[in-house]
């Protein structure tokens, strides 16, 4: 089997990837260990409406609701309102996210690249140390693919990068560690996303509701690996939901685990290899939302390897493209959110009850940054000192 | 004896993938949708243990 790209794991970033790779001439081939692409589902399903400005998908079946907008609530419940524009990459859509993984992986395969199933790779192909394709497992049969460029879409876990000699290994400061119900005869608020944050609550993360419809909504929670303890994840979750007057009569359909790195963003690019989505760890390191970056960086990355096909050079130095085109288009705002997360880290439940009590009639739409610092430390002055590095990085 | 080795109870891990990400050995694997340690490589740093948002993986032998 010999490929111009072979696409390890068929999630947003792989399909995207493989769509526009195809679409601008090479010869693609998708590989997925799973049975049915996007299932299970690991997610907690909120996506911005940006996502429709990328055309990468066909007809509505994959969303499940419309938000307006997002609800914080800090330890002592004090609520702060935001607007889906201003709630960030989560809020906007609540997704089937078995049916968008479908639906972009069927652009793909509408381009011209092919998908196969039940197939795991395994290692990278090398001839004297150049990577010439991967090898995988398609059932008990191992097969050698061959291909120009390998592209890494193989997640959180993924091993594609470690093959060649990346340092894609996280610091357990660097990793959320999720559990999410799906819980049924719910009675939740439509229009919003609720977020809930408290070191009692989800030391280092946050509870979220999604609600996606009918009485139907994702109940899920992520915490910092480093200040996890064995399924602790799953305890904490079982007690916000029982201690949750309307969740607590909920019935689950669905349960799952599910982890989310909080880095900053990697390195991506080799001879021959790159890493796209959250195996690049392209992921928001305040809400870990990686969908709107996976299908950013895959269109990118597709475009890359187009260009690389028609030119036939497949070095790092050609692949590069896509990383600097990466930095450009969202890196900047990844590493000052991970800067964000480092302070917010530190606060006490004190400071974000504070925070809240500061922000809770604040209008965002009409506010500059200058009245949105007035009004914080308007109200608790001992917040100016909290604050001041998380005004700091908001400059950079 | 050496350090004890981690492992993990197939029945119970959901595949989240978390504690392949931050071993530092990359002694786990997903091996047919299940975690999955290599002793060889395994330094017990008890890093997936803790991890594990399901308590799938304990020490062996316990
Ligand atoms: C609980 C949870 C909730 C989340 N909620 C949100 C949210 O609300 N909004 C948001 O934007 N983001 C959310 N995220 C993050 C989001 O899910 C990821 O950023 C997104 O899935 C990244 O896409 P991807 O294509 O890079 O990786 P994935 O979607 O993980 O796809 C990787 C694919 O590669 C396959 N694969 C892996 N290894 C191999 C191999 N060796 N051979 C073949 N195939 C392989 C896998 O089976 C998988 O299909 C959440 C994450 C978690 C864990
Ligand atoms: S104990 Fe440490 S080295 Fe062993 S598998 Fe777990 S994380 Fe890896
Ligand atoms: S962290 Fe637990 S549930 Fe997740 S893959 Fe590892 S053993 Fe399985």
């Amino acid at each position: 089997m010999e490929y111009d790209a072979v696409v390890v794991g068929s999630g947003p970033a792989g399909s995207v990837t493989a769509r526009f790779a195809a679409e601008s001439g090479a010869k693609v081939l998708i590989i997925e260990r799973r049975q049915e692409v996007g299932v299970p589902v690991l997610c907690g399903e909120g996506i911005s409406k940006q996502v429709d400005d990328f055309k990468v998908l066909k007809g509505r079946r994959w969303i499940a609701n419309n938000m307006d907008g997002a609800r914080i609530f800090s330890p002592d419940g004090t609520m702060v309102k935001l607007a889906a524009e201003m709630a960030g990459n989560e809020t906007g859509y609540v997704l089937y996210r078995d049916i968008f993984d479908q639906e972009l992986a069927r652009g793909a395969i509408r381009a011209g690249a092919e998908l196969m199933l039940n197939t795991c790779a395994v290692n990278l192909l090398k001839e004297n140390d150049k990577i010439k394709g991967v090898k995988a497992r398609h059932f008990d049969e191992e097969i050698d693919i061959k291909a120009d460029v390998v592209v890494g879409a193989d997640g959180v876990e993924s091993k594609v990068g470690r093959w060649a000699g990346m340092k894609t290994t996280l610091k357990p400061s660097d990793l959320e560690i999720c559990a999410q119900y799906t819980l049924t005869n719910v009675d939740v608020e439509r229009e919003y996303c609720d977020f809930y944050l408290g070191k009692k609550i989800a030391p280092g993360g946050y509870v979220w509701i999604f609600p996606k419809g009918n009485d139907v909504a994702n109940v899920g929670i992520g915490i910092l690996a480093s200040l996890s303890k064995p399924g602790l994840a799953t305890s904490l979750l079982d007690k916000f939901i029982s201690s949750h007057p309307e969740l607590k009569k909920g019935e689950p359909v669905r349960f799952l685990a599910g982890a989310v790195s909080v880095s900053e963003p990697y390195e991506s690019v080799r001879d021959n290899l790159l890493l796209v989505g959250d195996a690049a760890r392209q992921v928001d390191p305040i809400t870990g939302g990686g969908l709107m970056a996976s299908i950013e960086a895959g269109k990118i990355a597709g475009e890359t390897i187009g260009r690389a096909v028609e030119m036939e050079k497949f070095d790092k130095e050609m692949l590069s493209a896509y990383e600097k085109a990466v930095e450009a288009a969202f890196y900047k705002k990844l590493k000052r959110n991970y800067m964000v997360k480092e302070i917010m880290l530190g606060f006490e439940d004190k400071t974000l009850n504070m925070l809240a009590d500061s922000l809770k009639d604040v209008k965002f739409d009409e506010i500059s940054t200058f009245g949105l610092v007035k009004a914080l430390v308007s109200k608790h002055p001992s917040l100016l000192m909290k604050l001041r590095p998380l005004i700091k990085a908001a400059r950079v | 004896m050496g350090k004890p080795k981690a492992i993990v109870e197939r029945e119970l891990c959901l595949a989240c993938g978390g504690c392949i990400s931050v071993c530092p050995q990359d002694a786990i694997t997903m091996i047919a949708r299940k975690a999955s340690v290599n002793k060889e490589n395994c330094i017990g740093c008890e890093i997936c243990i803790k991890t594990c948002p399901v308590a799938a993986i304990c020490w062996e032998g316990n």
